[in-house]
């Protein structure tokens, strides 16, 4: 029990965390009191959501662990090449203005809640929503891991290492846990308001206040960090992109980011919640206003540049100036908050969305196992325990870093843009050239995430996954005679 | 004539779409906005570039939000006049 035994700081930081994760329970568990006791209050909030929580649900589940520690540690050792995330976040949500609303219209007029379930029931191919969801589940894991390891990792370095890695994920995601179970997407939602409010006022605060106090402000600084690095024309390498990175690299990363951010299904499903079509849209046109959110994270990644010391790993760099610089212990509890905050809110939203998909595309529409409602929202509840438990397990294990992780995730979801595009703008659909196409792209990016060697031209392996699976789509397609299939004669999918 | 004046407001911001990705996540950016010097209110014109863009963004989905409302409003009262 000795190495449990805290100092007095590392007690204010952990009470600092431990008050946030009070606030967030309190939040969490309040936030699902107004929904119906039905699967569709439980995963789409009875399709009630406001603009408000639209806002901050879509907004505080796209920055994450990644955004608030691996962002910073890009800009640390490889300079211009975070821009990217930059990049890739804005043009990223703009297919939602479009897409958002037609699946919200065919979500209330069939019944749909998941996306996977919306396309295979517009292509009358259940079995496309099956290997939907596992492809989905497979990908939200090491994600949802992301954000588990990310929530220990800042619980450890702040308290010096005296509450380990594992306890202090643990302690978060039980949090999470409890008022995702009680709540849905409710408490998501509300969690999400809660904890966006939070992470952009400290974002902003740390983002101003250390290069301000490193180097007497952010013009100082990145001129500082412009006299130090070699120059090349244009300006120093470091500061120019693509950075440190090539620009095959750059530009893999932000197209195939950006392919991902419109098919991700925890984010996509959400059109199904919103409370009607002007809402989306609303939430698309304001999303910009959240990505302004980056820069003071990019701000905290640069100060650490010049840094006389550093972490062991460039992901530790706020963490590891905050302790540097003796700061109030109360200070540091707030980042603290923030740093889980960004985390949560993701985390919260993926287990959510994973199990609900698992449940409504795998067991109900693949497998054509109806269930009562009470009968799908307790299956949800057990799912997002075990997917919970398998992503803390892959977080305890997993020894590489965050940005790995996270690009991983994108490349077998971007193959889902497809059937996103046939079955809400085709005319024509063919479900089972999709399904086909689909296995390939997958089976294609995981072969070179294996063997990325192989890869040409050292292209992303989602993005040679999907010209496989564009390339199949179109063959297929056409040698079974482009199938005609006409959008008013019903689906497959439960209502 | 008219359809044809209907069809711009979505046609601008089609291309305005494009053209922005092309600009922050492809050669674009390359070509126009990588370099680090100037720098522009203590910023290096790589962050600025993507910076303007989102101002952009941001300014063009607004507009674009502000016709589809409009568009639609005119269409709802039409039909609840010819619904008299």
């Amino acid at each position: 029990m000795g190495e449990f035994a805290l100092s007095t700081d590392a007690w204010i930081v952990s009470g600092v965390a431990l008050a946030y994760l009070v606030g967030c329970l309190w939040v969490g568990m309040r936030g699902g009191s107004g929904a119906s006791d039905s699967a569709l209050g439980y995963v789409a909030g009875d399709r009630a959501l406001g603009p408000l929580v639209m806002y901050f649900i879509i907004g505080a589940t796209v920055f994450s662990a990644f955004s608030f520690l691996a962002t910073p540690g890009l800009a640390l050792t490889s300079g211009a090449a975070v821009f990217y995330v930059l990049g890739y976040g804005l043009v990223g949500f703009i297919p939602f203005y479009f897409l958002g609303p037609r699946a919200a219209r065919l979500g209330r007029s069939r019944g749909y809640i998941t996306q996977a379930e919306m396309v295979a029931g517009e292509c009358r191919h259940a079995p496309l929503a099956g290997t939907m969801a596992l492809v989905s589940a497979l990908s939200f894991v090491p994600y949802l891991a992301l954000q588990i390891k990310g929530a220990g990792l800042v619980v450890n370095r702040l308290t010096e290492g005296q509450v380990p890695e594992w306890l202090g994920a643990a302690v978060c995601y039980a949090v999470v846990l409890a008022y995702v179970l009680k709540s849905g997407v409710l408490g998501v939602g509300w969690t999400n308001v809660f904890q966006g409010v939070l992470m952009m006022a400290l974002a902003w605060a740390f983002g101003l206040w250390l290069p301000y106090k490193l180097y007497g402000g952010v013009g100082p600084m990145f001129e500082q960090i412009a006299a130090a690095k070699p120059e090349v024309e244009g300006g120093p390498l470091f500061l120019s992109a693509p950075g440190a990175k090539t620009w095959t690299w750059f530009l893999n990363s932000g197209v195939i980011s950006m392919i991902g951010f419109v098919c991700w299904p925890h984010l996509f499903m959400k059109a199904f919640s919103a409370r009607d079509e002007r809402t989306l849209r609303r939430t698309v046109v304001f999303y910009p206003t959240f990505m302004i959110f980056l820069v003071p994270i990019f701000l905290i990644g640069f100060a650490g540049v010049l840094f006389p010391s550093r972490p062991a790993s460039p992901e530790q760099i706020l963490p590891h100036m905050l302790m540097s610089l003796d700061l109030p212990a109360l200070v540091v509890g707030l980042f603290c908050a923030g740093a889980l905050a960004a985390g949560m809110s993701t985390g919260d939203a993926i287990v959510h969305a994973s199990a609900s998909i698992l449940v409504r595309d795998g067991w109900i529409t693949a497998l054509r196992r109806p269930l009562t409602s009470t009968q799908e929202r307790r299956a949800v509840r057990v799912l997002i325990v075990v997917l919970m438990l398998a992503s803390y397990a892959l977080a305890v294990l997993y020894r590489g870093d965050l940005v790995s992780l996270l690009l991983y995730a994108y490349g077998p979801i971007a193959q889902f843009l497809p059937g996103l595009l046939v079955s809400l703008l085709g005319r024509r659909r063919d479900g089972v050239a999709l399904h086909v196409a689909l296995v390939v792209g997958v089976v294609v990016c995981v072969t070179l995430k294996l063997y990325p060697e192989r890869a040409p031209w050292g292209v992303h392996e989602g993005l040679c996954g999907l010209a496989a699976n564009s390339v199949v789509l179109l063959a297929l397609s056409l040698a079974r005679g482009w199938r005609p299939f006409s959008a008013s004669s019903g689906s497959s999918a439960p209502a | 004539m008219s359809s044809a004046r209907s069809r711009l407001p979505h046609v601008l911001f089609a291309l305005h779409s494009v053209v922005a990705t092309f600009c922050v996540v492809g050669p674009g950016y390359r070509w126009w906005g990588a370099s680090a010097r100037p720098f522009v209110l203590g910023l290096p014109w790589s962050l600025v570039w993507a910076l303007i863009w989102l101002v952009a963004v941001f300014a063009s989905l607004l507009l674009y939000e502000r016709y589809t409302r409009r568009v639609e409003d005119d269409a709802a009262r039409t039909t609840s006049g010819e619904g008299r």
